[in-house]
C-alpha cells in the first residue's frame, strides 16, 4: 500500500512526513539484480572523465603533503609557524578535525544498526570508508608534529634503547591507543561488511585478475545461510562493540586539552561536547561527499533524498549541540568565578582571534539553521553549500581551541600571536588530497553501497505471511536480532 | 539406506528458486524431511530463514566477552607492571599506580580485543576463508550472491538418495535441480 | 709536541688563504651588505663558512701557553683533565678595570665571573662582561696584520711591522700622534711616560665615546682641582639621582647596587628612599619610590629647584660663592615636579649626611657643581660620598682631545697617527668627519680585535690579543690594583697595547708578561718577589692600593662660573611636539659599540624595552599622539643638519616630547652578527651637543618596522591589556615599607583561593630537596642572571627572525610589567611604575609539564628537580604548552649545527648540547649541584649552605636570589621563605612552585603619593 501512496506523491520522492505512510527506502522499480547491476556497474564500468580530473588534483596534492612532511623531516618544526607559548598549530588542529570526520561513519553505522535505522543501509559503506581515509590522514599529524620524529615510536609500549616505558599517564599515550583502536576496529567493521558484496563482484568478474582480486579479498564467501547466521551476529557484536568507542575516541581526543590546566582547554564538558561536534563533521563530511557520488553515479534511487533529508535533521540536532556547549563554556567561565577562565574566553570572542572564533558561531551554529525549512534538507544545492560551510565551522572550532587558548594564558610576558607558515597550510591542503585520493580509489574498486544490505530492505525481501515479525514492513526485522529474541 | 559408491565424486544437489517465499518454503520441507548436511544459499540475509532452517545459536558472544575480559586485564597489567613495577618514575608527585588514569587505556584495549576476536571467530567458526568451494564449479550458482535464491543437500548426507531427493527439491523448487559434481 | 701544534697550525692558516670559502670571506666582510635584511640561518651559515674555512683543528685542541703543551700521559704538575680550574683577572671598560674569576676548562676559558676581591666587583659582573667571553671566540676577529696601500691589501706579519714601527717612530716623534682609549693601566701610563720621553714632540690623546668627564670637570669647578667622585649608597637614607642611573650605568654599579639592595632590606637596610628625575626610563628609574619624568634639558632647572627649595624653604646654608645657585624658580614646573621637588627637599633636610644627590653623566659640569655643593652643604660628603683624586688630572677632556687631534689631521701636522684600540671612525662625533680626516693621513696604525670601520681607513691593521689572552694591569674605579693574566694563547697571533706601545716606544718587542711585572715593580719602586707577584696573580688584586679619599674645599673662583653656566642652563625651554628633545645614550648591551658583533648581547632583550637586535626611538605614548607616530611605525628624525630613520617603540614613562635612543649600533663592518643591526646614531652627535639634542623634529613616515622584542608591546589591544593590569599586581606582590612593617601578612592579604589539597596523599620529599628564593625588592633587572645562565648552560643565539617568531631561548625570562592605573586603557595612560620579576622554570612539585609527557622526558628526582632527560625528549611540546610560566624552551632547528669551531670552544663541557627537536629549560644548574655533590661525596661531609650556587644566584650583584636545600630550616632558602614577603606566583593552581619570590617593598613619603599610586597603585584590592 505504502508503495501506491508514495508513487502517487511521486517517482523519486520519499521524504513524506505522514507517519500514517512507510517512507520507501529505495525508490522506482528496483529489484535485486538492478540493485547489484547499479552498484557493481561503478567499479566494472569505466570511470567518468570527471573522476580521472579530480584524482589527477588530489593525488598532486598527496605529492605535496609528501613533500612537505620530507621538508619537515629534514628541517626542523620551525618551518611551521609555531613558536612558545603556541606549542600546537596546524597539525593538532587538523588531526582533531579529521579524527571528527571520520566519526560519521562507525556512527551511521553502529549506532544506527543498533538503533534499527534501517536507511543506513545505502550509506553507511560509504561512510565507513570515508572513516578510514579520514582517520588515515588523522594519523599523519600526530605522526610528524613530535621535534624528533625518527623517535616517534617511543610512544609505543615496546622496549627501546632506553629500556624506559611512555608514560601512561599522558593523554597524548590514551590517543595512541583511542586513535589506534578506532581505526583497527573500524577498519575491522567496514571490511566484514564488505565480504558478501565483493563475493558479488567475484561472481561477476569478467577478468581472471578481478576473479582472483575479488576471490581472495572475499575470503569464498558462497552467501551460505548457516555462515550469515554468524556473520550477522559479529556484525551485531561489532556494532556494540563500535558504539562505545565512537563516543571514546573524541572523548580522549578531548582529554588532551581537559587533562592539562590551561584555561580554555581544563574543560569538564569537553568529552561530550567534542563527540557532538565529531558527528555533527562527520555528517557534513558524508553530505558533502554523497551528493555528487549519487548524482555522477546515478545512485538516487538507493541514496535517495529522504536520506539526505535525515541527514540534515542530525546536523540541525547536533549543531544545536555544539551551539549549547559554546554557550555553556561561557556560563562556566563566568560561574566559576575564575578569573583565567573568563579572560581567554572574552578573549575568544573579542580578542585577537575573535575573526576565528565568529566564523566558527557563524559556520556552526547559523548556517545549520536553514534546516529547519524542508527545503535545505531536500534541495542538494543548499544542503550541499551548508555541508561545506559546516566543515569550514568546525575546522575553525579546533582552531580556536587549541590556538587561542595558548596565545594568552596564564602570564601576560608570554603571550603570542600564531601565524601559519606556508608549510603548514600546504600539509593541510594535502591531508584533503590524500583523502580524495584514497576516496577516488574506494569508488574505482570497492563496492560504495552495501548490496547485501540494501537489497534486505527491498520490498521484495519480504513476505506477508501473518505468523512473521514485520508483517507488511519494508523495514522488516534482521534475522540476527530475531536470533536474539 | 545408506550413501554407497554410486555417489562418488557428486557432491550434492542444488535447487534454485526466484522468489524468497519459495525458498523459505522450500527449506523448511528439507528441514522436516530431516537432512543435516544441507545449505541454503541467498545473496542477503533472509529473516526467519534460521528458523526455518533451525540453525542452532552461534557462541560466538561468549568468545568475544572472553577476548574482552582478556583485554582489559592485559591494559590494567601492561599499566602497572610499566608504570609501577619494571621503571617507576615520579611524576608530578602522583601515585605511582592509580586506576583512573589507567582507564581509558583499559577500556580501549578491552575494545580491541573484542572486536579482533568478533571477525576472527566468526570466520573460523565459519571455516573460511575456504576458497575453493565445489558450488563454484555451478555457473548459476553465481546468481546467488546476486538475486537468486538455493538449496543445497550434500551427498554425504546419511539421508541422501539420488533418486529420493532429487524428487524431493525438484518437488519443492518446482524446476530440474542440478548436480554437483565434487571433483577431488 | 708544541712546535708540531704550532707547525700545523700555521699551516692551516696558509691553506686557508687559497680556500674559495676565504675570498667569499673577504668579499662579504665588505661594508654596505646588510645582514639584517638576511635572515638568520644565512648568518649562522656564514658564521659556519668562517669557522670551518680556517680549519681550527689546532686551535680547538687545547691551547695552553707554549710551553706547557704537553700530553696528558705525563701531565703538567697540579692539573688534572676534566677538572676545570679557575684564574682571576681582569678587564677594562672606560678606564676603570673590572675584576674577573674565569673558568678554564681543559685550557678553554669557558665563563666568566665576578671577582669577590674586586672592590668594583665582589664577585658579581654584569651582563657585557660576562658575554665578552664569547668575543674572544667570535670568529670575526681579525686574524692577521693588513697593509692598506693603494686600494691593495697585503697580508703582513709582526716581524714586518717591528721593522717598520722601527724606522717610523725613531727621532723626535714630530708629526707623531698616538690616539688610545681610557686606561687605567699603570703599566701602559709608564710606556705613554716612556714613550714622550723618546718622542719629545709626539702628541697623545685619549677617546671614549662614552665618558664621565663632565662630572670630573664639575668637582673641578667646585674644588678647583678635579677629583673623582664615589657614591656609597649602603648606608644612604634618601638617594636622589637626577638623569643619573647609578645602578647600571656606573663603573661601580655592581656594587652601588648590591649596596642599593641592603639599605632596601626592610629589616636590617637604611631605607635609601630613591627620588629619580630622568626624561628616559632607567633601571634606577624602576626602582625609584618617587618619579618624576623630566626633558634631560630640564634637569638643571628641576635640580636648581630643589636648591632653591632647600635654601627658602629650609635655610640650608651654601657656601657663599655658591649662593647663586639657589634663587632660580621654574615657573612652568608642574605639578609632578613641584610636588617632587618639595618632598625631596623635606626629605634630604630631614635626613641630613644620609642623603645623597648624584647627578647623570649626560648633564653639564655647571649641574654636578651644583650637586657637589648640595651635598657638601648637606653634609653628605665624607658619609654617602667620598672623593678621591683623579688620576689624571690635566688630561683634557676625551671631546677637546678628538677634537684637537682633528684640527691637526686637518691641518696636516700629523704624519703617523697610532691608534691603540678604539673605534673612532665609526663613534667621533660627526662634526668632526673624523673618518675622512683619517683616511687623509698618510701612516695610520690602528691596533683593534677586528678589522673594523677604522682600521678599513687606516694603512696599518694590527689584530689586538683579547683580555683572556694577554697580561695586563689596571685600577678599580678606587684605584686597587688589579692584574690580568692569559688564559690561553692568543687565539689569532694579536697583542696587546702595551705590547705594541712598547714597540713604538723604542723598546722593541716585548712579551707582555715582563712589561706587566717590570710595570709592578717601577710602581713600587722595588723588584717584587715572586711570592708577591704569585699572590697578587692569585687574587687578581693587591690589597691597600686604593686611593686614598681626599677632603676637597670648594673654591670660590671657579664656583663662580659654574653658577653662571647653571643659569644659562636654566633659560633652556621645554621641548615641544615640534622641537622635540633627543638625547643619545649608551646602549645598555653594546655600549658605545664595541660588542655589536656579540650575539649574546644583540639577543639580550633590553631589560626596559624588551627589544632584541635592534635600537629604536623611545617615546612616550603621550608624545606618540602629540606628533602622530605609532608603535613600531618607521619615524624620520632630524636633528643638527642629520635625518636618520628609526622604528618607533611606545615607552611608558619618558617624558614628553623628549626622545631617547642608543648610541653602537648600525655598524658597518662589526662582524657577521653586528653589521647592520639597528641604526648609527652618531650621525647626531656632535661636539656641541654630544648627548642632548633640542630642536629635534619627529616625523611619521608611514612605513612600519617589526621590532624583535621578547614581550608585547605596551600599545596592544584593550581587552589584552585591562587584563595585563588586572594580573600584575597578583603575579608581582608589592607594598609600601610603611605598610608592611605596621602589617607584614599585607602581601598575602590579596590571595583568595580555595584550599590546596590534592587528590590522593602527597608524596614525601626526603632529604636534600633544592628550592630557590628571589628577592624583587633587590632585583634591579640588569639582566646579568640570563647571561650567566646562557654562558653556562650553552644556550644558543636564534637571530632576529627566530626573535619575531618568539622562539628565543634564553631559560631566564626577565618579566617586566608596567603598573597603570585600573582601568584605563593603553592610549590614555602617559604614565607607568616598571616592575621586574625573573622568571625561570620554578620546579613544581606538582609539575603539570611532567603528567602529560606521553615518554616521560621531564620527571621529578628525588632531590625535588623537574629534571628534563634530553635524550629521551621527542618533542611533543605538550609540557610546553601546560606549563602555566611558560619556561621551556623549544629547538625548533639545529641551532649549533652551523657554529663556528671557536665557538663552539665555549661550551662548557659538563651541559648537553640540546639537539633540534628537543624541549629544554632551567634545572637549577643540576651539573653544579652534581659537581658540589659529589666533591661532598668524596669528603665525607654534608653540603653545607651556599656551597651550590646556580649560575644566575652567582652573578646577581645585588644578591636577589638564594639556592639551597628546603629541608634545612637554618638554610639561607629555607629563612626567606619563613619571610612574611614570601609568596608563590600562581599557588592556587597547587602546583607547589619551588622557588619563591620575596615581595617589593616601595619606601615613599610616608602619605605622599609614590611614583606607581600616580600610576595606578599596588592593585592590592585586585588579585
Amino acid at each position: 500500500m505504502s508503495a501506491t501512496t508514495t508513487d502517487t506523491v511521486s517517482y523519486l520522492d520519499n521524504t513524506g512526513d505522514d507517519p500514517t505512510v512507510r517512507a520507501r527506502l529505495v525508490v522506482g522499480d528496483n529489484d535485486f539484480h538492478s540493485v547489484t547491476e547499479k552498484v557493481c556497474g561503478i567499479v566494472e564500468r569505466p570511470q567518468p572523465k570527471l573522476w580521472w580530473v579530480v584524482f589527477a588534483i588530489s593525488s598532486s596534492l598527496t605529492l605535496v603533503l609528501l613533500a612537505m612532511i620530507a621538508y619537515l623531516v629534514t628541517t626542523g618544526i620551525g618551518v611551521w609557524g609555531l613558536m612558545i607559548p603556541v606549542g600546537w598549530g596546524y597539525a593538532i588542529v587538523n588531526f582533531v578535525f579529521w579524527v571528527g570526520i571520520g566519526h560519521a561513519g562507525t556512527l551511521i553505522s553502529a549506532i544506527l544498526f543498533l538503533f534499527r535505522q534501517r536507511w543506513r543501509t545505502s550509506i553507511n559503506r560509504f561512510a565507513e570508508g570515508m572513516t578510514i581515509f579520514a582517520v588515515m590522514c588523522a594519523g599523519i599529524f600526530p605522526g610528524i608534529h613530535v621535534g624528533r620524529i625518527w623517535f616517534a615510536y617511543w610512544l609505543a609500549p615496546i622496549p627501546n634503547q632506553m629500556s624506559m616505558w611512555p608514560n601512561f599517564r599522558s593523554p597524548l599515550l590514551w590517543d595512541v591507543f583511542a586513535v589506534g583502536t578506532y581505526a583497527t576496529v573500524s577498519l575491522l567493521f567496514w571490511y566484514m561488511g564488505m565480504i558478501p558484496d565483493l563475493a558479488t563482484l567475484r561472481d561477476r568478474a569478467t577478468t581472471k585478475i578481478r576473479y582472483y582480486a575479488y576471490g581472495l579479498l572475499s575470503l569464498g564467501w558462497r552467501s551460505s545461510n548457516r555462515h550469515w547466521h554468524r556473520f550477522e551476529f559479529a556484525y551485531l557484536l561489532l556494532a556494540a562493540l563500535a558504539t562505545p568507542l565512537v563516543l571514546s575516541v573524541h572523548s580522549v581526543v578531548s582529554f588532551d586539552f581537559a587533562v592539562s590546566i590551561m584555561p580554555g582547554w581544563h574543560t569538564t564538558i569537553f568529552p561530550p561536547y567534542f563527540v557532538a561536534g565529531a558527528i555533527f563533521s562527520g555528517f557534513a563530511m558524508v553530505v558533502t561527499l554523497v551528493i555528487p557520488v549519487r548524482k555522477i553515479y546515478g545512485l538516487q534511487e538507493i541514496i535517495t533524498t529522504r536520506h539526505l533529508d535525515n541527514m540534515a535533521k542530525i546536523m540541525l540536532a547536533t549543531s544545536m549541540m555544539v551551539g549549547f556547549a559554546y554557550s555553556t563554556e561561557f556560563f562556566v567561565a563566568w560561574y566559576s568565578g575564575n578569573a583565567y577562565e573568563a579572560f581567554t574566553f572574552m578573549n575568544r570572542a573579542f580578542g585577537p582571534y575573535a575573526w576565528a572564533y565568529w566564523t566558527m558561531v557563524t559556520c556552526n551554529v547559523i548556517v545549520p539553521q536553514v534546516f529547519w525549512m524542508k527545503k535545505f534538507r531536500t534541495n542538494t544545492i543548499l544542503l550541499w553549500i551548508a555541508a561545506v560551510l559546516i566543515n569550514v565551522g568546525m575546522w575553525f572550532e579546533r582552531f580556536v581551541i587549541v590556538v587561542s587558548s595558548l596565545s594568552r594564558d596564564y602570564l601576560p610576558t608570554s603571550r603570542g600571536y600564531y601565524r601559519p607558515s606556508i608549510v603548514d597550510i600546504l600539509t593541510f591542503l594535502g591531508s584533503f588530497g590524500l583523502f580524495f585520493t584514497l576516496f577516488l580509489l574506494f569508488i574505482r574498486f570497492l563496492p560504495i553501497v552495501g548490496m547485501a544490505e540494501v537489497k534486505g530492505v527491498m520490498p521484495q525481501a519480504h513476505l506477508d505471511r501473518p505468523d512473521h515479525r514485520g508483517h507488511g514492513d519494508y523495514h522488516g526485522d534482521i534475522s540476527g536480532t530475531e536470533v536474539l529474541s | 539406506m545408506s550413501n554407497g559408491a554410486e555417489n562418488a565424486g557428486l557432491y550434492g544437489y542444488l535447487a534454485r528458486f526466484d522468489l524468497v517465499d519459495e525458498f523459505l518454503a522450500g527449506a523448511t520441507q528439507v528441514r522436516d524431511a530431516g537432512y543435516t548436511r544441507w545449505d541454503a544459499h541467498s545473496p542477503f540475509v533472509i529473516h526467519g530463514l534460521d528458523a526455518a532452517m533451525g540453525v542452532k545459536k552461534t557462541i560466538l558472544p561468549y568468545i568475544v566477552f572472553a577476548a574482552g575480559l582478556t583485554g582489559a586485564a592485559a591494559g590494567i597489567l601492561l599499566q602497572w607492571w610499566t608504570n609501577a613495577f619494571d621503571y617507576p618514575f615520579l611524576i608530578s608527585g602522583k601515585p605511582l599506580f592509580s586506576l583512573p588514569a589507567n582507564i581509558p587505556i583499559a577500556f580501549e584495549t578491552t575494545i580491541l580485543f573484542a572486536a579482533i576476536s568478533a571477525l576472527i571467530g566468526m570466520l573460523a567458526l565459519n571455516r573460511l576463508p575456504q576458497l575453493y568451494h565445489p558450488l563454484f564449479t555451478n555457473r548459476s550458482f553465481k546468481r546467488a550472491t546476486d538475486d537468486r535464491f538455493f538449496i543445497s543437500i550434500e551427498a554425504v548426507d546419511p539421508l541422501f538418495d539420488p533418486i529420493a531427493t532429487r524428487e524431493l527439491l525438484e518437488s519443492i523448487s518446482g524446476r530440474p535441480i542440478e548436480e554437483i559434481e565434487d571433483q577431488p | 709536541m708544541s712546535s708540531m701544534k704550532a707547525m700545523t697550525y700555521w699551516r692551516s692558516l696558509d691553506e686557508l688563504e687559497q680556500t674559495t670559502e676565504f675570498r667569499e670571506a673577504v668579499r662579504r666582510e665588505f661594508p654596505n651588505d646588510d645582514w639584517d635584511r638576511l635572515p638568520p640561518a644565512t648568518r649562522r651559515q656564514f658564521l659556519k663558512v668562517m669557522g670551518a674555512s680556517f680549519a681550527l683543528a689546532g686551535l680547538t685542541a687545547c691551547r695552553w701557553p707554549k710551553e706547557e703543551i704537553v700530553p696528558f700521559a705525563h701531565r703538567p704538575e697540579g692539573r688534572t683533565p676534566g677538572v676545570p680550574q679557575r684564574f682571576a683577572t681582569s678587564m677594562e671598560i672606560g678606564g676603570a678595570a673590572l675584576g674577573l674569576l674565569v673558568t678554564s676548562f681543559d685550557g678553554r676559558p669557558i665563563k666568566a665571573e665576578g671577582n669577590p676581591l674586586h672592590p668594583d666587583s665582589l664577585g658579581a659582573l654584569s651582563a657585557v662582561a660576562q658575554a665578552e667571553i664569547l668575543q674572544l671566540y667570535d670568529p670575526d676577529r681579525s686574524r692577521r696584520l693588513l697593509l692598506r696601500e693603494g686600494g691593495q691589501e697585503y697580508v703582513k706579519d709582526w716581524s714586518e711591522f717591528e721593522s717598520f714601527a722601527g724606522e717610523r717612530f725613531s727621532g723626535t716623534g714630530a708629526g707623531v700622534a698616538v690616539l688610545a682609549g681610557a686606561s687605567s693601566s699603570p703599566t701602559l701610563a709608564a710606556l705613554h711616560e716612556r714613550f714622550l720621553a723618546t718622542h719629545p714632540d709626539a702628541r697623545w690623546y685619549e677617546y671614549e665615546p662614552i665618558s664621565r668627564d663632565n662630572e670630573r670637570e664639575g668637582t673641578r669647578l667646585v674644588f678647583g682641582s678635579m677629583v673623582r667622585k664615589h657614591p656609597h649608597l649602603g648606608e644612604a637614607e634618601v638617594v636622589a639621582c637626577f638623569d643619573a642611573d647609578p645602578l647600571f650605568d656606573h663603573p661601580a654599579a655592581l656594587r652601588l647596587a648590591r649596596e642599593f639592595a641592603a639599605a632596601r632590606n626592610p629589616e636590617s637596610g637604611s631605607g635609601a628612599r630613591l627620588y629619580v628625575g630622568e626624561s628616559g626610563y632607567s633601571l634606577t628609574g624602576a626602582r625609584a619610590d618617587h618619579r618624576v619624568a623630566v626633558a634631560s634639558s630640564r634637569v638643571p632647572a628641576l635640580l636648581a629647584a630643589v636648591a632653591n627649595n632647600l635654601v627658602a624653604e629650609h635655610g640650608l646654608e651654601l657656601p657663599a660663592a655658591a649662593a647663586g645657585f639657589a634663587g632660580a624658580t621654574d615657573h612652568s614646573a608642574t605639578d609632578d615636579e613641584r610636588h617632587f621637588v618639595d618632598l625631596l627637599a623635606a626629605d634630604l633636610v630631614t635626613h641630613r649626611g644620609h642623603g645623597v644627590v648624584l647627578v647623570g653623566p649626560r648633564q653639564a659640569p655647571a649641574v654636578h657643581a651644583l650637586a657637589a655643593v648640595l651635598n657638601y652643604a648637606l653634609g653628605s660628603t665624607g658619609s654617602t660620598i667620598t672623593y678621591t683624586a683623579d688620576p689624571s688630572p690635566d688630561r683634557p677632556s676625551h671631546l677637546e682631545a678628538i677634537s684637537d687631534l682633528a684640527r691637526r689631521i686637518r691641518g696636516d701636522e700629523i704624519e703617523s697617527l697610532l691608534i691603540l684600540g678604539g673605534n673612532p671612525a665609526y663613534d667621533a662625533p660627526a662634526d668632526l668627519d673624523f673618518a675622512d680626516l683619517l683616511a687623509g693621513v698618510p701612516v695610520s696604525i690602528h691596533l683593534s680585535l677586528y678589522d673594523d670601520e677604522t682600521s678599513r681607513l687606516c694603512t696599518w691593521h694590527l689584530p689586538a690579543s683579547h683580555h683572556l689572552e694577554s697580561w695586563g694591569d689596571g685600577a678599580a674605579w678606587d684605584g686597587t690594583l688589579t692584574l690580568r693574566q692569559p688564559l690561553i694563547e692568543p687565539l689569532y697571533g694579536g697583542r696587546s697595547a702595551i705590547e705594541v706601545l712598547a714597540i713604538a716606544a723604542g723598546d722593541g718587542p716585548k712579551s707582555g708578561f715582563s712589561l706587566v711585572r717590570e710595570g709592578l715593580s717601577e710602581r713600587f719602586g722595588f723588584p717584587i718577589s715572586d711570592g708577591f707577584w704569585r699572590q697578587a696573580l692569585h687574587d687578581g688584586v693587591v690589597g691597600q692600593t686604593a686611593w686614598d679619599t681626599v677632603a676637597p674645599t670648594t673654591n670660590p673662583a671657579q664656583l663662580a662660573s659654574a653658577v653662571d653656566g647653571l643659569w644659562e642652563l636654566l633659560e633652556a625651554g621645554r621641548p615641544t611636539a615640534k622641537h622635540a628633545e633627543l638625547v643619545l645614550v649608551p646602549d645598555a648591551k653594546v655600549f658605545d659599540g664595541r660588542f655589536a658583533n656579540n650575539g649574546w648581547l644583540q639577543e639580550l632583550p633590553d631589560a626596559i624595552t624588551k627589544i632584541t637586535w635592534d635600537n629604536a626611538l623611545l617615546i612616550s605614548p603621550a608624545t606618540a599622539r602629540d606628533i602622530g607616530v605609532s608603535d613600531s611605525e618607521i619615524a624620520s628624525v632630524q636633528a643638527r643638519g642629520a635625518t636618520l630613520e628609526l622604528p618607533v617603540y611606545v615607552l611608558p614613562g619618558m617624558a614628553r616630547n623628549s626622545a631617547v635612543v642608543a648610541l653602537g649600533y648600525g655598524r658597518t663592518a662589526a662582524g657577521q652578527v653586528g653589521n647592520g643591526v639597528g641604526t648609527d646614531t652618531y650621525k647626531f652627535r656632535t661636539t656641541a651637543a654630544p648627548d642632548i639634542l633640542s630642536g629635534v623634529t619627529i616625523r611619521g613616515t608611514g612605513r612600519t618596522y617589526a621590532l624583535a622584542t621578547t614581550q608585547d608591546h605596551f600599545a596592544i589591544d584593550t581587552i589584552g591589556f585591562l587584563e595585563r593590569n588586572r594580573r600584575v599586581a597578583d603575579l608581582v606582590r608589592e607594598a609600601s615599607l610603611d605598610a608592611y612593617l605596621e602589617n607584614p601578612e599585607i602581601i598575602h592579604e590579596q590571595e583568595h583561593h580555595p584550599p590546596l589539597i590534592s587528590l590522593w596523599k602527597d608524596h614525601e620529599y626526603e632529604g636534600e630537596q633544592w628550592g630557590m628564593a628571589i628577592d624583587l625588592n633587590a632585583c634591579i633587572g640588569c639582566n646579568a642572571c640570563i647571561v650567566a645562565c646562557q654562558a653556562e648552560n650553552n644556550i644558543p643565539v636564534v637571530g632576529r627572525q627566530q626573535v619575531l617568531n618568539q622562539r628565543e631561548m634564553q631559560w631566564i625570562r626577565l618579566d617586566r610589567y608596567f603598573k597603570t592605573a585600573q582601568g584605563v586603557t593603553s592610549d590614555e595612560v602617559d604614565d607607568a611604575q616598571i616592575v621586574f620579576q625573573p622568571m625561570a622554570c620554578v620546579q613544581c612539585e606538582n609539575a603539570p609539564c611532567e603528567q602529560v609527557c606521553p615518554v616521560a622526558a621531564t620527571q621529578h628526582t628525588t632531590d625535588g628537580l623537574n629534571a628534563m632527560v634530553y635524550n629521551r625528549c621527542i618533542g611533543t611540546r605538550y609540557c610546553s604548552n601546560n606549563c602555566p610560566y611558560k619556561v621551556r624552551r623549544f629547538n625548533f632547528f639545529n641551532y649549533h649545527k652551523e657554529l663556528a669551531d671557536t665557538t663552539k670552544m665555549q661550551f662548557n663541557p659538563e651541559v648537553t648540547v640540546r639537539s633540534r627537536g628537543v624541549m629544554e629549560k632551567c634545572t637549577f644548574c643540576v651539573q653544579r649541584i652534581e659537581a658540589v655533590r659529589i666533591t661532598a661525596r668524596n669528603d665525607n661531609r654534608p653540603i653545607t649552605d651556599g656551597e651550590i650556587m646556580p649560575a644566575c644566584a652567582q652573578t646577581c650583584p645585588a644578591q636577589a636570589i638564594s639556592f639551597g636545600n628546603l629541608n634545612d630550616p637554618s638554610s639561607e632558602v629555607s629563612r626567606s621563605r619563613e619571610e612574611h614577603r614570601s609568596y608563590a606566583v600562581l599557588a592556587e593552581l597547587n602546583i607547589r612552585p619551588r622557588t619563591h619570590y620575596l615581595a617589593r617593598l616601595n619606601n615613599p613619603v610616608e602619605g605622599a603619593p609614590s611614583s606607581d599610586d600616580g600610576a595606578g597603585g599596588h592593585g592590592k584590592e585586585s588579585g
